[in-house]
């Protein structure tokens, strides 16, 4: 081949390239802010689903290195208790979970807000089915010896997706264990 | 180019997945749903077009030695796009969908047309190809949905249809469907991988079957007519 071919092959490539990425920073651009405004939302709206506070939430600092997995806790300001935001890995990559712990040390309540399970296995843990709330609805009031019922706790897996039921039930007594350290 | 036998290339004689056998992964995958498989559908048939055009605009300008490449770097961008759209507009559909909305890169559906027949024809026949190949696509999700989600769960058009409140459509995937018999009578093992293949299965055979029927049907048509041709001359 020679040399001006592959030059024109380059170029040609490089062209359609850069057409099409500036066409995506145009797209981006167009669509960043609402999507960003919406997982906030949604974050918020998850925190009062795992537990409520009428007078809204506030940071508290806690030990980073002890809880890798755990993103934030806040502190509601009702004094109700705390929720902890943590990502963690499930079956197919990482889960944002939100947990709700109260003063007792027992869940609350859990809501994940992001994940990329299996659609119909996993994604069920996140699911607004009546599976789904029925799996969600069994963390309340669950304390930090949380575990599936096949090793012996009260949480029944959801069929076929034993990795992610693992996961999320991993998670809440982490969650438990790192509001114990900040309470 | 006879737009009626496009259409019923793409919708039975050709179709993408039944008879291509093109982009069953996805197919298997998100078919659990109506709601899910109408999004996938119709997000597959826009990205399908869009490349089309392209594609079959840039056809003369393509170099030989790196259209695949060229190829690639066009759909992906029009699936980010969709993708961003997605998630500013329906997010839920985004979040149901998951994966499989980037993966649509990958979905050879758009690369087969793209080169199998973009790369050769004009840009109006490509984008009407787009449409119809699509068309068919979202048909066949559509069926295999309906189906697996009847027997798996005994609902029809859940996240699509909701009825709690009198009928209407929701476009936030929150619908509960129509409940025809109570779920936990429901075969679950149809909303698995699992139920995917058998669906799929069991509807490749059954198009392989009604498309050799016709097609010996045609044959016999032609002999009898030929048949008849000879006796007529015959008699004369």
């Amino acid at each position: 081949m020679k040399d001006n071919k592959i030059l024109k092959l380059a170029f040609v490539l490089f062209v359609i390239c850069a057409v099409t990425a500036g066409v995506l920073g145009i797209v981006n651009a167009l669509t960043y802010q609402r999507i960003y405004d919406m997982a906030h939302a949604k974050e918020f709206e998850a925190y009062a689903v795992v537990l409520k506070s009428d007078s809204g939430y506030a940071e508290v600092e806690f030990e980073e290195e002890g809880f890798p997995t755990v993103d934030s806790i806040m502190i509601s300001n009702d004094g109700n208790g705390y929720v902890v935001k943590s990502t963690f890995s499930g079956a197919q990559g990482n889960i944002t979970m939100v947990c709700g712990v109260d003063n007792d040390l027992k869940c609350t309540g859990i809501s994940i807000i992001e994940h990329s399970e299996t659609s119909g296995l996993g994604a069920v843990a996140a699911a607004s089915s009546s599976a789904g709330e029925a799996f969600r609805a069994q963390f309340i009031g669950q304390d930090g010896s949380i575990a599936l019922s096949k090793n012996g706790g009260a949480i029944d897996a959801l069929a076929g997706a034993t990795i992610t039921s693992t996961a999320v039930t991993g998670a809440v007594a982490t969650s438990i264990a790192a509001v114990d350290s900040v309470n | 180019m006879n737009r009626r036998k496009q259409l019923r290339e793409g919708l039975v004689t050709n179709n993408p997945v039944l008879v291509q056998q093109i982009g069953m992964c996805a197919t298997m995958a998100i078919t659990t749903t109506l709601f899910n498989g109408v999004g996938m559908g119709l997000s597959v048939l826009i990205i399908l077009t869009c490349c089309n055009v392209v594609v079959s605009a840039l056809r003369k300008i393509i170099p030989e030695e790196i259209r695949l490449a060229i190829f690639v770097v066009v759909i992906a961008g029009f699936v980010t796009i969709v993708d961003l759209l997605l998630q500013a507009y329906i997010p839920a559909l985004s979040a149901a969908l998951g994966v499989f909305i980037p993966l649509i890169v990958v979905n050879c559906i758009i690369i087969g047309r793209a080169e199998a027949f973009c790369q050769k024809n004009t840009v109006k026949d490509s984008f009407f190809d787009g449409i119809f190949q699509g068309l068919g696509y979202t048909i066949v999700l559509i069926i295999m949905c309906v189906f697996r989600e009847f027997v798996g769960s005994g609902r029809f058009g859940g996240g699509l249809i909701d009825i709690a409140n009198g009928f209407r459509f929701t476009m936030d995937g929150t619908g509960g469907g129509i409940q025809i018999f109570p779920e936990s009578y429901g075969m679950s093992i149809m909303n698995l991988p699992f139920g995917g293949f058998l669906t799929l299965g069991l509807l490749i055979g059954l198009m392989q079957y009604e498309l050799k029927k016709f097609e010996k049907k045609k044959k016999m048509a032609e002999r009898a007519a030929k048949e008849l041709a000879l006796q007529k001359e015959v008699e004369e």
